[in-house]
C-alpha cells in the first residue's frame, strides 16, 4: 500500500527482477486491503505508515484476524515511534536491494515453512469436514462435536486454507479422493 | 486481482511490443475483433483503424496487464456499447472455445477403475459450465440489453424489473469453482499418467480464470460504475 506511483514502481520493479517470485497487487486503502485479504493468500503487506495514522482501530482489526500476515512498513518520513513498532519490520528508502530482499527472504522463509506444516487436515478437521459433507450446518456441528460455532467456522477456515478448495462440491472430491469418504 | 506486468500502456506504444510481454492480449485483440496481425501499428493507430475508443482500449489493456482504472479515467469513457461487444463476444469465446476444449480434454481422461475420481471431475465441471452458462445467458438476455436501452439505443426490447442492484448480486463469484476445480487437478486427484493431456487441461483451466477475471474486473469496475452514473443521471433529471 504505497500512494506514490514512482516509489511503488520502483519498488514493484525491483522485486520482480529478483530471482524469488513475488506476486504483487497494490492497493489503496484498508478496505480494498481487507477485500485483498479475502480473496488471495497473502504473505507479506507492505505499507506505507501514513496510511495509518487515525486509522490504527481498523489496521488492530486486520492484524487479529489474519495473526499470520507480516506488516513491513516502508519508510521515507518521520513518524513517530509508537506508529512503527506497530510493524514486524521496515523498509527504509535509502536500503539497497540487497538489504530489502534478504529481509523480504526472511520473513517469506518463516511463513513458508509454516504452510507446508500444516498441509494435512488434523483429526478435528476431518471430523468437521466429513459433517459438513454430510450437510450439517455451523450449529449443528458446533452442538454435535460440542465446540463453539466460533471453532467450526476457524476449522473450516483451515480447511479451505490447507486444501485449496472452496465449494462443497470441490471438498467432496477433495474427501472422496483422500478417502475420507467412500465413493457413492 | 492477478500478478501485474510491468508496461503501462500509453497511446503511442506498439501493440506488437505489448503483445510481446504479454502474450494474453491476443485474448483483448480477439474480444475487440481486431486481427492479430498488427505489423508496426500503434495502439492508436489500431483503434483509429477499428473505430475503438482509445482509452477504453487503453484501460482494458492496463487491466490485462495488472493496473486498475482511476476512477476519473472511468468517468470519463462513454463507450458502453463498445465494452458490451466486448464483454459479449468474450462469453462467446468461453461457451464456443474454452467450454469444448476443456471438455475434450476432461472427457479424454482415463474413465476406469484406478481413475475413479475422474468421473467426479467430469460431473463437477458440467454442473459448474452450466452456472457459468445460466449466468452468461442472464447477461446476454437481461443485463446488456438493458444497459443498451440505458444509452438510448433504439433496438433494445427490455424488462422494466431490472436493477443494478439485481445485477450485482445475480453476479456471483463464478471463479471459485473454477480454482476448485484447478487445485483438485494439481494438488490432490491423483490420475494414473497422461501428463501431456492434463498439462493441456491445466494450461487451458488457467487460461479461462484469467479472462473470466479480466472479465468480472470490467464489469465490476468499469462497466457497472458507468450504468450508475445513467441511472443517477436519469432519476435526477
Amino acid at each position: 500500500m504505497e500512494p506514490s506511483d514512482i516509489i511503488y514502481e520502483g519498488l514493484s520493479n525491483f522485486l520482480l527482477r529478483k530471482e524469488s517470485h513475488y506476486y504483487i497487487f497494490r492497493v489503496k486503502d484498508l478496505v480494498e486491503l481487507n477485500d485483498l485479504i479475502i480473496k488471495e493468500k497473502l504473505e507479506v503487506i507492505i505499507l506505507n505508515p501514513s496510511i495509518l495514522i487515525n486509522r490504527i482501530q481498523e489496521f488492530n482489526k486486520l492484524r487479529k484476524n489474519s495473526p499470520s500476515l507480516i506488516w513491513i512498513g516502508l519508510i521515507y518520513a518521520v513518524f513517530e515511534n509508537e506508529l512503527l513498532s506497530r510493524f514486524d519490520d521496515l523498509i527504509n528508502l535509502t536500503d539497497t536491494s540487497d538489504v530489502i530482499s534478504a529481509r523480504l527472504n526472511k520473513t517469506l522463509e518463516k511463513c513458508n515453512c509454516r504452510n507446508n506444516e500444516q498441509e494435512e487436515l488434523s483429526e478435528r478437521e476431518t471430523e468437521v469436514l466429513v459433517k459438513l459433507l454430510s450437510g450439517f450446518s455451523n450449529k449443528e456441528i458446533a452442538d454435535q462435536l460440542n465446540i463453539s460455532i466460533h471453532t467450526v467456522i476457524s476449522h473450516r477456515k483451515n480447511i479451505i486454507e490447507k486444501t485449496g478448495i472452496k465449494s462443497l462440491p470441490g471438498l467432496t472430491i477433495y474427501a472422496i479422493s483422500q478417502k475420507i469418504i467412500p465413493l457413492d | 486481482m492477478y500478478q501485474t506486468h510491468r508496461i503501462f500502456a500509453k497511446p503511442d506504444m506498439k501493440m506488437s511490443d505489448l503483445i510481446e510481454e504479454n502474450p494474453r492480449l491476443l485474448l483483448l485483440l480477439e474480444h475487440f475483433e481486431i486481427d492479430f496481425a498488427v505489423s508496426d501499428k500503434t495502439i492508436a493507430g489500431i483503434c483509429s483503424e477499428n473505430e475503438i475508443s482509445v482509452s477504453l482500449f487503453i484501460m482494458i489493456v492496463n487491466l490485462y496487464n495488472g493496473f486498475h482504472p482511476s476512477k476519473k479515467d472511468i468517468d470519463s469513457l462513454s463507450d458502453i456499447i463498445q465494452i458490451l461487444q466486448f464483454l459479449k463476444n468474450s462469453h462467446d469465446y468461453y461457451k464456443n472455445d474454452k467450454y469444448p476444449e476443456i471438455k475434450g480434454y476432461i472427457d479424454k481422461l482415463p474413465h476406469n477403475s484406478y481413475n475413479k475420481e475422474v468421473k467426479l471431475i467430469e460431473n463437477f465441471f458440467t454442473d459448474y459450465f452450466n452456472e457459468v452458462l445460466e449466468h452468461l445467458d442472464y447477461e446476454d438476455e437481461i443485463a446488456f440489453p438493458y444497459f443498451k436501452m440505458l444509452t438510448g439505443a433504439k433496438d433494445s426490447k427490455v424488462m422494466n424489473d431490472f436493477s443494478t442492484d439485481e445485477y450485482r448480486n445475480h453476479h456471483t463469484d463464478i471463479e471459485t469453482k473454477l480454482t476448485d476445480l484447478k487445485n483438485l487437478l494439481l494438488m490432490h486427484i491423483k490420475i494414473t499418467d497422461q501428463l501431456p493431456l492434463r498439462r493441456k487441461l491445466i494450461f487451458s483451466l488457467f487460461e479461462f480464470e484469467y479472462d473470466l477475471q479480466i472479465h468480472a474486473l470490467i464489469e465490476e469496475k468499469i462497466l457497472l460504475p458507468l450504468i450508475e452514473n445513467i441511472e443517477k443521471e436519469k432519476n435526477h433529471g
